[in-house]
Formats: structure tokens, sequence, C-alpha cells
């Protein structure tokens, strides 16, 4: 066959058709490169092995039970199914802790990893310096060592040649230094130090022993089925021996992928169903400009039929534009995707608080993603090809060839643009619908208010160790003298102390309220307690309702005082009068606290409903001695100055307890909203996609399908038809197809919605419901109004003898 | 009897890039109500242009064109198309009728656009012309399964439907076989017969006899008007193939 023949002809109708080509690029170009981006997001950060020999086989083992899952198994539970286990060659435990670190001139908080030897060996672990963990010091009484990451190296050591050997102390406790890990080894997921582990059952009664991580690697051949339901047989064979402790406990095997992701999987289907909703729209809006271009030429292919081609190669010159278009959109897309890769690298940065994001992901074109991008190109070319080419190809040979016969054949191709427009309102509804609930969710988020004001305050924790500060008057001290010092350094305004920054984190607790009945089956109010300094409602300009809030009168030697927020009062006590009343913690032995003051709301924890509709409970530091506390300083300037004496004084006072999460108060907001910005950002990326697409495609049908009509709407305004009733016929054509395509789009809308909505993604709101079918509308308008405007131009004998 | 069109020094010049084509020039013609006119004249000189410009289809360049006392060069876009409906029926040599339509819709069309029209009014109106035309039995049936004089016939219902002041057609036979032709002829002749005006351009010898009036054009001038000049037994030949026709 005369290929190249064929090739050199569909070059020259599309170079002739320059713009017709470039808007058919322009399409399939954003719809694949949104598909190849996301999978290669995806794929990269959730299903890539770990990047190691074997890493393919590597699994996390997650407890759960019928209402939740968990991170750590209990340690003899873990013993048990080591003994029983028969899928896994390597099955083993670690567990981590955030530790202070100090080394003899510098300090740092970080997380601690516990592990035996397997770990390293799993992991192809292999040391910049010195050696890993071995079985040796795994020994009773073996001297403790611990391996460093490069990072710690640095920043502890200045990147000492010589720190073999040297010291570190965790938690105030001696470690010798034996090797040093590259900056790219962070097995399990963000580890920068490994110490022997340590935990044991032996002589703990079951119902105390530790709790630890469990990961393990599948035998050759083994699926995660299989050793699923072996293990899920251990853990019943447990739970029938142990069942006050393990009665309805089970397990499922994961990735570390899947678990690190901060995602959801409904969310990660949602974000898949939105791809594949805008890849089907530009494969709607390509096949269409292809199917109205081989409609056109449909007079030539008759021709060519009655000059003895076969029906296959005609159809083959139609799809070889197809695959044409295609091919050059899918390289397109793949540089596009590459360098938009390396900016959602950037982008993920600063989500991930200084730190990294998983040490596996990859941001960049794997083999993978060249595969599926080869395979979703394919893909497009075929269904935006074959389709109007049999189309184009199946007319009646005779009847097209004999002159003046518009009938049957715009009849059909009328049905097909019909059907074409509903489609694209259908999509491109649903997939708005979606993306504006998701950024509405997100704009609510991004002007949350905590209940607290956000600019000019720089916090960080710290945490006492254990051994040093066991007394009550030793911690109080500490937090007395850090104060002092901090008050002394010019550009602070004011300092105090809170158990943790609001928007951060909450530590709930079950209380109760004097004289109420809680029942058989009690449900307690599960309100957050927050442990603060006198002055810090004053300081993050927390209101005062009700009452008084804390002060030096409120010592350990007298009544136990609390302040609650407002949404206490309304949730818990009915609204009624709360001063004097007394609550305590919901389990024996714990003290009666008295209300003393009412404050406004305060959100602790991210900006999801949960945490911004639970209720606080405020007692006094002075009562309740902590060792972890957060200081937060207010400052008239950028807090960020005052990092540096901060972390100065912090070290005078006491350099055995690093400061950590060293923030302002803004980022600690930006933080919380990171991942919904991020997000959202793609949903949005979506939106755009979808309504550029939509509205090219719409536009081009209806502008076509009007241009076919030109003599139509010549006859119709001989026969007196003005211009506005031109416009109304084709209006009400249009409205046909845009009623009929969101009754289709809208409901899948909200069907995707109502996945996302546990994921407090999104927000329902009504305004969508009004903005997205009037968003539609306005380009169905458009669409059909300015190609009618453009025909009325004309005088009505031109359009009559329009060709 | 005062004229219902009346045309004064009317000009019509197409100005493409390379030349300004002269279609009309100085064109002075009075049609009187229930004339039959007939426009002839070699292809390009001129005749469809003139017959668009009567039916405000298209605008004149310059001179006068008096449409039942009103001078229609005055009107906006929307009164052309109230003109259009009230006073104009059109038939086209390609029969234009519109294909997702059927029979009856098509001939209903221009009532529609006719708001004082009531339904049940618009109804007996298109029953009427499609009896006028014997095309009654097909009225559900779409214009790709009628024949080319059945559509013609359809197109000439539709023209007719709305009692227009006057029918415009142009070349309405062009696309028929003689004996369809033939039919369409009689039928223009047999509502003329009952005080339609009619102006008609065609080829056809046959057309050009039937009419009471010939008007010749010649690169946009007219250069013959044999209005009173009209043999006796031509008529007489009419009144025979108007049976003729009505026969078959
Ligand atoms: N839109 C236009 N632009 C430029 N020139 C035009 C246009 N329409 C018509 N003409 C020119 O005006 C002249 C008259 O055209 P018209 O269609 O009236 O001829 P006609 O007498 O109807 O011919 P025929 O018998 O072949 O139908 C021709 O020379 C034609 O080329
Ligand atoms: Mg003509």
């Amino acid at each position: 066959m005369n290929f190249f023949a064929d090739l050199k002809v569909t070059f020259r109708s599309m170079r002739r058709n320059f713009r017709f080509s470039l808007l058919a690029i322009f399409v399939m170009t954003s719809g694949l490169s949104l598909s190849i981006y996301m999978f290669s997001f995806l794929y990269n950060t959730l299903s890539a092995p770990l990047p190691f020999d074997q890493g393919e086989r590597v699994r996390k083992l997650q407890p759960i039970t019928s209402t939740n899952q968990f991170l750590s198994f209990r340690l003899s539970d873990y013993q048990d199914m080591a003994k029983s286990q028969t899928t896994f060659d390597v099955f083993d435990t670690y567990y981590n802790r955030r530790r202070n670190l100090v080394s003899s001139d510098r300090s740092f908080r970080d997380r601690v990893f516990y592990v035996n030897p397997p770990f390293f060996e799993v992991s192809n672990a292999r040391p910049l310096k010195g050696r890993v963990i071995n079985q040796d010091d795994m020994l009773p009484g073996a001297a403790p060592v611990v391996v460093i990451g490069e990072h710690i190296w640095d920043n502890l050591y200045g990147g000492a040649d010589d720190v073999l050997g040297k010291e570190l102390r965790i938690e105030n406790k001696p470690f010798t230094i034996v090797g040093v890990m590259p900056a790219t080894y962070r097995f399990p997921d963000y580890a920068k130090i490994w110490a022997p582990f340590d935990m044991t059952t032996q002589g703990i009664n079951r119902s105390n022993v530790p709790y630890a991580s469990v990961y393990g690697r599948l035998k050759e051949g083994v699926s995660d089925e299989q050793a699923e339901a072996d293990l899920v047989q251990i853990m019943e064979q447990i739970a029938l021996e142990y069942p006050e402790l393990n009665e309805g406990e089970s397990v499922i095997v994961t990735t570390f992928q899947k678990l690190a992701a901060m995602t959801t999987d409904t969310l990660i289907l949602a974000m898949q169903l939105c791809v594949g909703l805008v890849l089907l729209l530009a494969c709607i809006n390509t096949g269409n400009l292809l199917l109205s271009r081989a409609l056109e030429k449909s007079k030539e292919s008759a021709i060519r039929t009655a000059m003895g081609a076969t029906r296959g190669v005609l159809v083959t010159q139609v799809m070889m534009e197809a695959v044409l278009i295609c091919l050059i959109s899918g390289v397109l897309s793949l540089m596009i995707v590459s360098l938009s890769l390396e900016g959602s690298l950037t982008a993920l940065k600063s989500m991930f608080l200084g730190s990294e994001p998983p040490y596996w992901w990859r941001f960049e074109l794997t083999l993978e993603s060249y595969l599926a991008a080869i395979f979703m190109t394919v893909a497009t070319a075929v269904i935006t090809g074959l389709l109007p080419a049999i189309k184009a190809t199946k007319g009646d040979v005779s009847s097209i060839l004999r002159d003046g016969t518009r009938g049957a054949q715009s009849f059909q191709s009328g049905r097909l643009s019909k059907l074409i427009v509903i489609s694209e309102v259908a999509l491109s509804s649903a997939l708005l619908l979606i993306a504006t609930s998701v950024a509405l969710s997100v704009i609510e988020k991004n002007h949350t208010d905590y209940g607290i004001r956000l600019d000019g305050y720089l916090t960080a924790e710290v945490s006492l160790n254990r051994s040093d500060y066991r007394t009550d008057e030793r911690r109080l001290s500490f937090f007395q003298k850090l104060e002092q010092e901090l008050e002394k350094q010019p550009g602070v305004d004011d300092v105090s102390f809170t158990r943790m920054v609001p928007i951060t984190w909450a530590r709930v607790e079950q209380f109760e309220v004097e004289g109420v009945d809680y029942g058989k089956d009690p449900k307690y109010p599960r309100p957050e307690i927050v442990t603060v300094s006198n002055d810090y409602f004053s300081t993050v300009e927390i209101k005062l309702f009700e009452g008084r809030t804390f002060s030096e009168q409120d010592r350990a030697d007298t009544p136990l005082v609390a302040i609650v927020s407002q949404n206490f009062i309304k949730k818990y006590m009915n609204g009624e009068p709360a001063l004097g009343k007394r609550i305590k913690l919901a389990r024996s032995g714990s003290d009666w606290y008295t209300i003393v003051g009412v404050v406004n709301d305060v959100t602790h924890g991210w900006p999801y409903s949960y945490n911004i509709e639970r209720p606080s409970v405020f007692v006094n530091l002075q009562q309740n001695p902590e060792r972890a506390m957060s200081v937060v300083i207010k400052t008239a300037n950028d807090p960020n100055l005052l990092r540096e004496t901060l972390r100065r004084v912090a070290f005078e006072v006491e350099p055995n307890a690093p400061l950590f999460n060293v923030l302002t108060m803004e980022r600690n907001h930006e933080r919380a909203v990171a991942d919904i910005n991020f997000i959202s950002r793609l949903f949005i990326l979506f939106a755009i996609a979808s309504m550029i697409l939509a509205f090219s495609g719409i536009y081009g049908v209806m502008a076509y399908t009007v241009t076919q009509k030109t003599q139509e709407i010549g006859v119709r305004r001989a026969l007196g038809a003005d211009n506005q009733e031109i416009h109304v016929h084709f209006l009400k054509q249009g409205a046909i197809q845009l009623i009929t395509g969101l009754l289709v789009g809208i409901p899948v809308g909200i069907g995707l919605l109502n996945m996302l909505i546990q994921s407090e993604l999104v927000s329902f709101s009504a305004m969508i419901f009004i903005l997205v079918p009037l968003a539609i509308s306005l380009t169905i308008v458009i669409a059909v109004a300015n190609p009618v405007r453009k025909v009325l131009k004309l005088e009505p004998i031109h359009a009559l003898r329009y060709e | 009897m005062s004229a219902l069109i009346s045309l004064k020094k009317l000009k019509k010049v197409f100005s493409t890039e390379e030349v300004d084509t002269h279609a009309l020039s100085d064109i002075d013609l009075e049609i009187k109500s229930g004339e039959y006119v007939c426009i002839s004249g070699p292809s390009g000189c001129g005749k469809s242009t003139l017959l668009s410009i009567l039916g405000l289809l298209d605008t004149p360049s310059g001179g006068s064109f008096i449409l039942n006392g009103t001078d229609v060069c005055e009107l906006d876009a929307k009164q052309r198309a109230d003109v259009r409906k009230k006073e104009v029926g059109f038939v086209f040599q390609s029969f234009n009728l519109i294909s997702d339509l059927t029979v009856e819709e098509n001939v209903e069309l221009p009532l529609t656009y006719r708001k004082e029209l009531s339904k049940a009014e618009r109804e007996s109106m298109v029953a009427n012309a499609l009896e006028k035309v014997d095309m009654a039995h097909r009225r559900k049936h779409y214009p790709s399964q009628l024949s080319g004089g059945q559509q013609q016939r359809v197109a000439v219902a539709r023209a007719v439907v709305g009692n227009p002041s006057i029918i415009l057609a142009d070349e309405p036979t062009g696309n028929l076989d003689s004996k369809n032709a033939e039919q369409v002829m009689s039928l223009l002749d047999q509502l003329h017969g009952e005080g339609a005006t009619i102006c008609m351009v065609t080829h056809d010898p046959r057309g050009v006899k039937r009419a009471k009036r010939s008007v010749e054009i010649f690169d946009g001038r007219v250069v013959a008007d044999s209005s009173l000049s009209r043999p006796k037994k031509t008529e007489q030949s009419e009144k025979e193939l108007a049976t003729e026709a009505t026969v078959a």
C-alpha cells in the first residue's frame, strides 16, 4: 500500500487546515497532559515499588477493628504472628519516638527509629561511613549504639570526618555513633536516625505490652490476599485466646506508600474519575472536529469510492489524521508533564514543613509514565479517529453524488452533533460541580476563624526530659525562667505557654459535668483539654465572655479551676449558666475542676468540621505542670526575625530541651491548609481544563451546526422570520440539549460529590447548583448566538445561496 | 389600479476585491396587483438579483423601491422581516424545504412567524394550501420522501399559504422534468386565476408564454417590456394546457 503517499496527503491537508489542526492538537494536548500528569503523580507516589531490590514485595501491616485502623500492634501479637506466619520471608518490627538529641555543642529534636538488623537487609542499606546495627548490638548489655543520617551528621557534627565513635545523647543517655547513612536512605519513611530495637514482652502482663510497627517482605510469588488471609487467621486465633484484649481485631496488608499519602482512596478515585472525564471530553471534542472534517470530505470520499477505492482505504485515510494529531499531542503532553512534575515537587515541598516528601516519591517521567502515555495516545487515536472514519464513509455513495439531496445525511449528522453537545454538557457540568465545590470549601478553610489572632506570633514546642524534670517545681521553674529570659529580648512583646498551639493538634479527653447522669452506656463529652499559662488568653487574643481568666492565685494548693469555651456550654450543659459548676475527667481518681470563665470557641487541629465544632476545656499550667508545652511569642515585627533569639535563649536556659516546630502562627495555618490547597489546585485545573474543552467543544459543534444550516436560516428569513425569531429557534434547540445534558451531568456530579464529602474536601452549597448550570447555559448561549449572529449579518439572499 | 411595486432607477452593485459587478443598472419597473409577470434574459444578466431585491432578501445599492405605498429602502431589519412575512411568498429553484420538518410543518413555517394567527387558523390555512397543490395526502411526509415535483408543489403551497400580495418564483421549474414542470406551471396559472400577483424568472419558453407580461433583461437593464402585446390564441392554448395538467 502506498502508505507514504497517504501520509503526504494527510500532512498536506493538515497544513492547509492549519487552524483546525492547531485547535485539535490543543484540545488533545490538554486532555493528555492532565491524564499523564495525574497518572505519573499517582503512580509514583502510590504504586511505584520502594527503590531497592525486591522493594515491590515489602508490605506494612495495620491492625484494624470494624471501625478503626491503627498503626501499631501489641508486641505480643507481633511475636505470635511472626511465629506462625508462612507468607513472608522477612517479618519484622520497629517503633519510633520523638527524642531530644544532643551532641557536644548542639541540640536537635527528631524521631529515632528503633530497629532490628533485618531492617537494614530488607532495605539494602549501604552506609556512607561505618556500619549498620548488627546482631551483637541487640545482645543484652551491649554498648548502646546509633546510626545517624547525613542530615544529622551535618547538623550536629558539622559533617566532621571523625564522627564515628562520637557520643550522641538521646534523652540525655549516651549512645555511640557507629555508622552514617546517605541522605537518600530514609527507610521506613522519614527516618534520619536509627538505634537498636529495645522493646520486650518479658515480665510484662499482656495487657500492658508496648505497641510497635510491623512490616515484612512477601515470599516470592505470594499475593497480598494470600498473606492477608494467613495473618487474619492467626489474628483470629489470638482473639480466641485473649478475647478481652483482641476481640474484633484483625489485620490488613498495605504498603508504606499508601500510608504515607495524605489522601484517601475515595479522593484518589475521584481524581481518577475527573481525569477520565477530562480525557473523554478531549476525545469527544477532537473526534467531533475530525468528524465534521470527514463529513465535509464525504463527497471526496464518494468520488474516490466511485473510482474504485475500498472502504478500508478511506477509513485509513481519516484515521491517519487522527493518529497524527494524537501523536503530536502525546509528544507535546510528555514535554509539558515533565516540566510540571518538577513544579509540583516545589509545591509539595512547602507542605512538608522544611523536610522532604517520602523518599520514594519521584517527580519525573518514569518508564511507567511513558508506557501509560503511549497507551493513552493510542487509545485516544482509536476513539477519536475510528468513529468519524466509519461514520463519514458509510454514506450512500450515489445519494451523496446526486445533487441536492441534503435530507437524510444532515438529519443523521445533526443527531450525532446533538449527542455530542449533550455529552459535553453532562461531562463538564459534573466536573465543574466537583471542582467548584472543592474550590469553595478550600476558600472557606483558608478563611477559617480559629478563635485566635494569627499574625504576629512565633510558636515552638519544647519537651523536657523525664529524668531531669521529675518534679512539678522543676518544670514550673523552667517555664518561668524561659518566659523571663524571652521577655527581656528586644522585639518580644509577650510570652505565654500552651500545651498545644491551636490549629496544630488536639488532645481529646472524656469529661463529665457534675450532676449530669450519663446513663448505663455513658457517652461522655469529648472536648479537647488544653493546659495554658495565666496570660495565654490575652497573648493570643481569646475573648473572655464571662467570669475570669487564670491568675497567680490559682496554685497547686488552691481549688482546681477550668475555663471552657462557649460551645462547651451549648453542647454539654444545655446552655445553662456555667460559672461555679464543676467538671472532671471521666475516669476514676480524677479531681473536680470548677468553671471560673467562659471564652470564645478555639479550634485545635486542622480546620475540619470535627475539630472546629469540638469544645475546649482550658486548665492552668500552675495546677497541671506539664513536661511538654508550646511557647507563644507575640511581636509587632516579623515573627521570623525572632527565630534565632528564641533558639539561643532556649539553649541557654536548657541545652537538653531543644525547641522544635519553630513556626509562625500564620505558617501553622498554612500547613493546616497546604494539602487541601494542593489538591484543590488540581481540581481547579480540572475545572479550567473542562471549561475550556467544553466551551471549545460546544462552540465548535454549534458553530458547525449553524454553518450547515446557513441555507435554512436564509429560507426562514425569506419566509418572514426576523432576527429575534431565528435566535429563539436555535436557542430553543440548544436549550433541549442543555437541559438533557444537565439532567445527566448534575446527578453524576452529585454522586461524585458524595464520595468526597467524607473527606471534608467539599462543602455542599446551593450556590454551585445555580452557578454551574448558569456558566454552562452561558456557554451554550454564546456558542449559539455568535455563529447565528454572523449568518444574520449577511443579506438573506447570501445565506440562501450558501453552499 | 395603483402599482403594487414601483422601481425607479434601481441599482445593484456587487463589490468584490477585483471588480465591481453592476448586476442591475437603472431599472424602472412597475408591477400592478394581479399581474403575472415573467422575467427573462441570458444567464448572469441580473434576474435573480432583481427578484431577491423585490423579495427584500437583498438591498439595492441605489434608486427607489416602493412596495404597496411604502418606501422599502427606509425600513429596518425588523420591518423588512415583517413585510416579507405578510406581503411576499417565495418559490425557489432548489425547493429549499427544511429537511427536519414535515410537509405540513414546512408549509406552516411562514405562519408561525405571524403572531396574530391562532393555531386553529394556521391549521385551516395549511390544509387549504395543501389542498390547492394537491399534496394533502402527503402532509406527514418528510421532504426527502418526496419527488422533486412534489417538493416544489409543497414549496408553492408554502409560498401561498399566508395570502401574500406577491409570489416571487426564481426558476421554479429549473430542477424539474417537463411533466412536473408543467404541473407547477399550471399551478401558478391557477393561482393567478384566483387573483394572485406573480413575478417569475424562467428560461422555460412555455412559462414565458403563460405569463401575461414579459420583461426582458440584458446586462442589468430592462430591454423589453411586452406588457400589452399579447396574442389571444396564447390564452386559448393556456387554458387547454391547464385542463391537461389537472387531468394528469
Ligand atoms: N454575491 C455576489 N457577489 C458578486 N457578484 C454577484 C453576486 N451575486 C450575483 N453576482 C453577479 O451579479 C450578476 C447577476 O447575477 P444573477 O444571479 O442575478 O444572474 P441571473 O440573471 O439570475 O443568472 P442565471 O440565469 O444564471 O441564474 C452576475 O454577473 C453575478 O456574477
Ligand atoms: Mg438566477
